[in-house]
């Protein structure tokens, strides 16, 4: 396990300030509650195996003890770093995402199935979706009752949005729950 | 002397005939009757005194006399009572303010003789004055009285200004003083007023000849310019009257197309020349009487009297010519400072709107144009009242919708997609229809123009047209409104009072929200920009040092708000979108409110907007709202107070899982999300953690000294435990906001019952009937004990915090203190070791 270098810590700030924008931070200077101490801690960004995993401080602290083969994982899993050195979000950073993300979708009941799949967000599937949201940005797919669902890439802007059809393609799907039960061995 | 000897006529009763006329020299009078004449003055004095014309005036009879001989009859008549008056002043000595005056058989008044030189220069010159104020303030009512009544006016005009010539004599039975100049100022005062009332009478006499028959008498509306162009400002203003009620009712219902050329050389019938001379003698007449108005406009004297004529012919005749002239006058003057004037001009614009009917909405995109013209021209520094008028716009209620059939038809061959477009078209569009209709062939175009010129039903694509740029007109000047509120600081100019230097932005949103359905989709998302910013505007946004928005108030901030929620519930069939940016600022907005300053109607109106009607919240959000509703109604007034508890009611039933703010459970337990800890100053609702909080206000609220919020605040708090309570309270916000602050009144009646006989407790108790809503649900006896201990309750508390907080503080010095000295002390210690 060690910290992200310079280009790394980058590339994943990128990424999540596409989701999160101002409210990053919220994240970064989350004040962490866990451990002994009475003070709060921070969380930090640690790299193991090419994942990013967002843990507090008090925890590193103790999970330096473990051997670099046998610690399989800690915190909350943000992403990975492909070989060819990009990052990705996956779908355990969900709930991270969905607590400060600025851009949301809600679906509508009847297509949050489709959705779960691993299909695209259609117009019509599209129960709320808030102003402002630009193309290429990042949005968390969330269920009529907020219930995150997964996130994406925005297709087209809100504006947009507004004059098309119902078939067109409003979110490109990214990451959902049911890959929990899909990838399960990928994760 | 004229005595005619009266013709006998069957019927009538002739008074007697006067005994054979003798001339003067050729009376023998004797001496011995002139000596008892002499002696007895008291008894023979009053044969000086007789007055032989009065008498002769019973014989010589008027209606004898034929018509056009009774109008030089009377003229005679005034012009020798008028000589008779400079002579007999030399005779008689008069001092109104010292004696009443003696009425004598004859009708005369007669002043009693006191000689008194010097005075009755003083007496002469306030008797000018007072017949001048008489006739300024006959004017002045003149002025105020509505025009319709004005014919009828001008008639008794003639009757009142005899009866006036009559006092006037005498009044001017002065004394004649020996200074020769006074007495010239005074002769030509008299011929001064003479003139006035010949030109009054003039006047009348030419304008019901004119309404009597105005094809022959259309010359004498030359007369009538003429005599308004007189020097004496009464006259000038009577004249200009009397014009405007003449062509209010002279002008036909048509415009006026002076003959071509070609057409006057043709041989026409005298009919139609006749008519001819008509139409052009009136228009030329009505060219120079507006020219003139125009002119006299500019002078400040004149000027309500103009605009109040100018507003009248264009309310009257809006089709008639030169209706642009006027329309420029018009809304020259519609963001003037007079207040009258103002007012006519906005009353003439919004019936302008209100009866298309009259000019075929033709001068409704004038006068648009011409308003957006002018809020351009003064960069949005005008009265709010001149862009209120817009209000009184209306339009198709399908203009978008048979835009997009028209256009469907004429694409279909070529686009098939856009039959399925649900979405409304396009307004402004770029490819317009009559592009379309040129592919058309010629001839059938020819025959369709010549068809609709002749017909007088108003064609639907004209209309349409005329709407469209009446529509882009408006929403020009209030995008360029909007644009000016956002402009920074130090670029709005030299205008001195910044802070209200948006006067424009309340009419301008209120207009936003009723024209909102007809927005174009394009604009939308600019609007929306707009919006956004303009509520944004109070904050500093951090780092950038001088950029900010210019300051609007809370009102207007909530007003944004309010027509952006409006905007956007109107295009729902488009997308429904979710407003994030407006909630956050509607919840700083919350915590910003001051009572005294700001509006509270507006405050009510967004909560009902945005959270009342609203379907469906995020969690976070909601709780967030919940709970600084219920902190705002800690420090609020009753009024404000209620509506956000009913807010608060409303929000809690709806979404079930905010229930857990209900409970005693300080972390929230499970339920809370991601953040742990409640963040009071959080300026985003989605951050502020209000799940993990508890409603401690509530159990506060259910003792405040207020029945009605307690009772609230009580039932709120027990929601938890009554299950499935479907029943929503049917009052909105804004009601409760109303209730509670007309009861304010009612509550402290209600506060003294004892002292009360028979009739004031039958007026409590219907006043409790009455404010009572059924809702509410009160069953409040308040008694005046009561409401003492709830208040000294309240107060003791407010003034325990204040202890409280002045203890600390005190606390905190002392330690401070302490530790300094201690610190001190081992300083010292270390020195010396």
């Amino acid at each position: 396990m060690r910290p992200l270098d310079e280009q790394e810590t980058t590339q994943v700030f990128e990424k999540l300030h596409k989701f999160v924008g101002n409210n990053l931070k919220n994240i970064v200077e989350n004040p962490s509650h866990e451990g002994p101490d009475n003070s709060p801690g921070r969380y930090c960004f640690r790299l193991q195996k090419n994942r990013v995993y967002y843990v507090s401080e008090s925890l590193v602290k103790r999970a330096t003890n473990i051997k670099r083969d046998n610690l399989v994982s800690l915190g909350t899993q943000l992403g990975k770093f492909t070989k060819g050195g990009k990052f990705h979000l996956t779908v355990q950073s969900l709930g991270l995402l969905a607590e400060n993300a600025k851009h949301k979708v809600w679906l509508k009941p009847t297509s949050e199935m489709s959705f779960l799949y691993g299909n695209n967000v259609l117009k019509g599937g599209v129960g709320r979706i808030t102003e402002s949201i630009s193309e290429h940005d990042g949005v968390v797919v969330y269920s009529m009752s907020d219930v995150p669902l997964g996130f994406g890439v925005a297709a087209k802007s809100t504006q947009d949005c507004r004059k098309m059809d119902p078939n067109g393609i409003v979110v490109l799907h990214q990451a959902d729950i049911g890959e929990y039960l899909r990838m399960e061995d990928d994760l | 002397m004229g005595k005619k000897m009266g013709k006998k006529r069957q019927k009538i009763v002739l008074p007697p005939e006067l005994p054979p006329e003798i001339p003067d020299e050729a009376v023998e009078v004797s001496d011995e009757d002139v000596q008892f004449v002499s002696e007895n003055q008291e008894y023979t004095g009053f044969m000086s005194n007789l007055d032989t014309k009065t008498i002769n005036k019973q014989v010589t009879r008027v209606a004898d006399v034929k018509e056009d001989e009774l109008e030089s009859l009377y003229e005679r008549r005034l012009k020798k009572k008028a000589l008779d008056k400079e002579t007999e002043k030399q005779g008689l000595e008069v001092d109104p303010v010292d004696a009443l005056p003696v009425k004598t058989l004859d009708g005369k008044l007669h002043y009693r003789t006191v000689p008194k030189a010097t005075q009755k220069s003083e007496n002469e010159d306030k008797d000018e004055d007072n017949t001048n104020n008489k006739d300024a303030g006959t004017d002045a009512s003149v002025v105020k009285r509505t025009k319709a009544e004005k014919r009828a006016q001008l008639k008794k005009m003639r009757k009142e200004a005899k009866k006036h010539s009559k006092e006037v004599a005498a009044v001017e039975d002065v004394e004649q003083i020996p200074h020769a100049e006074v007495l010239d100022e005074v002769r030509k005062d008299m011929t001064a007023e003479e003139a006035n009332e010949k030109k009054k009478f003039r006047l009348a006499e030419l304008g019901t000849a004119l309404l009597t028959d105005p094809e022959l008498n259309i010359k004498s509306l030359k007369e009538m310019l003429e005599i308004s162009k007189d020097g004496d400002r009464d006259i000038v203003v009577l004249a200009l009257k009397s014009l405007l009620a003449v062509f209010r009712d002279i002008i036909p219902g048509y415009r006026i197309r002076l003959p071509t050329e070609k057409e006057q050389e043709m041989k026409v019938s005298k009919a139609v020349k006749k008519m001819r001379f008509y139409e052009s003698t009136l228009l030329s007449a009505y060219k120079a009487y507006i020219q003139k108005l125009i002119a006299i406009e500019k002078q400040d004297v004149y000027k309500r009297v103009a605009v109040r004529c100018i507003c009248t012919l264009l309310e009257a005749v809006p089709h008639f010519n030169l209706r642009e002239n006027l329309l420029a006058v018009v809304i020259r003057n519609i963001s003037s400072e007079d207040d009258i004037s103002r007012k006519l001009c906005c009353a003439t614009v919004k019936s302008l709107f209100i009866n298309e009917g009259k000019h075929g909405g033709e001068a409704t995109v004038e006068a648009v144009q011409m308003i957006a013209d002018l809020a351009k021209a003064h960069d949005c520094q005008l009265h709010p009242d001149s862009i209120e008028v817009f209000m009184s716009l209306t339009f198709d209620e399908d203009l978008g919708k048979h835009e997009a059939q028209d256009a469907n038809s004429k694409f279909k061959s070529k686009n098939a997609k856009r039959k399925n477009l649900k979405e409304q078209k396009v307004l402004a569009a770029n490819e317009r229809k009559r592009t379309r209709k040129e592919m058309m062939s010629k001839t059938l175009e020819e025959v369709t123009a010549e068809l609709k010129a002749a017909s007088l039903a108003t064609d639907v694509t004209e209309r349409r047209r005329m709407q469209t740029d009446v529509l882009s007109a408006v929403f020009e000047t209030y995008f360029r409104v909007l644009k000016h509120a956002l402009k920074p600081r130090s670029e709005s100019g030299s205008s001195p009072e910044l802070a209200g230097s948006h006067p424009l932005l309340t009419p301008c949103l209120n207009g936003i929200g009723k024209f909102c359905q007809l927005i174009d989709l394009d604009f939308m998302s600019d609007l929306m920009n707009f919006l956004r910013k303009l509520a944004r505007s109070g904050i500093d946004s951090d780092g950038s040092s001088k950029d900010v928005s210019a300051c609007l108030t809370v009102s207007e901030r909530l007003q944004c708000c309010i027509v952006a929620f409006r905007v956007m519930r109107n295009n729902l069939n488009a997308l429904n979108v979710d407003l994030q940016d407006f909630f956050t600022q509607l919840y700083n907005l919350i915590i910003e409110y001051r009572p005294g300053r700001d509006n509270g109607e507006i405050l009510a109106e967004a909560l009902k907007i945005m959270l009342c009607d609203d379907r469906q919240h995020d969690m976070q959000r909601a709780a967030a709202f919940i709970k600084r509703l219920a902190t705002f109604s800690l420090y609020s007034g009753s009024a404000e107070a209620m509506a956000a508890l009913v807010t608060l009611k409303h929000l809690l039933q709806k979404n079930v899982k905010c229930r857990n703010l209900l409970e005693n459970d300080a972390g929230g337990g499970s339920v809370s999300g991601a953040i742990a800890k409640y963040q009071p100053y959080a300026t985003d609702p989605n951050l502020s953690g209000a799940l993990a909080s508890v409603l401690w206000e509530l159990n506060l609220l259910s003792k405040h000294y207020h029945p009605a919020v307690s009772t609230l605040a009580s039932n709120i708090s027990m929601l938890s435990t009554s299950d499935n309570q479907i029943h929503l309270s049917n009052k909105s916000p804004q009601q409760a906001f109303k209730e509670l602050s007309l009861e304010q009144e009612s509550f402290s009646v209600r506060v003294d019952p004892k002292n009360s006989n028979a009739k004031r407790e039958k007026w409590n108790a219907s006043l409790k009937h009455n404010s009572m809503g059924p809702d509410l649900d009160l069953t409040v006896q308040v008694d005046e004990n009561a409401v003492k201990s709830k208040l000294s309750e309240h107060y003791s508390l407010l003034h325990d915090i204040a202890e409280n907080e002045r203890l600390r503080r005190e606390l905190a010095e002392t330690t401070l203190s302490l530790n300094l000295h201690e610190q001190y002390k081992k300083q010292r210690k270390r020195r010396t070791k």
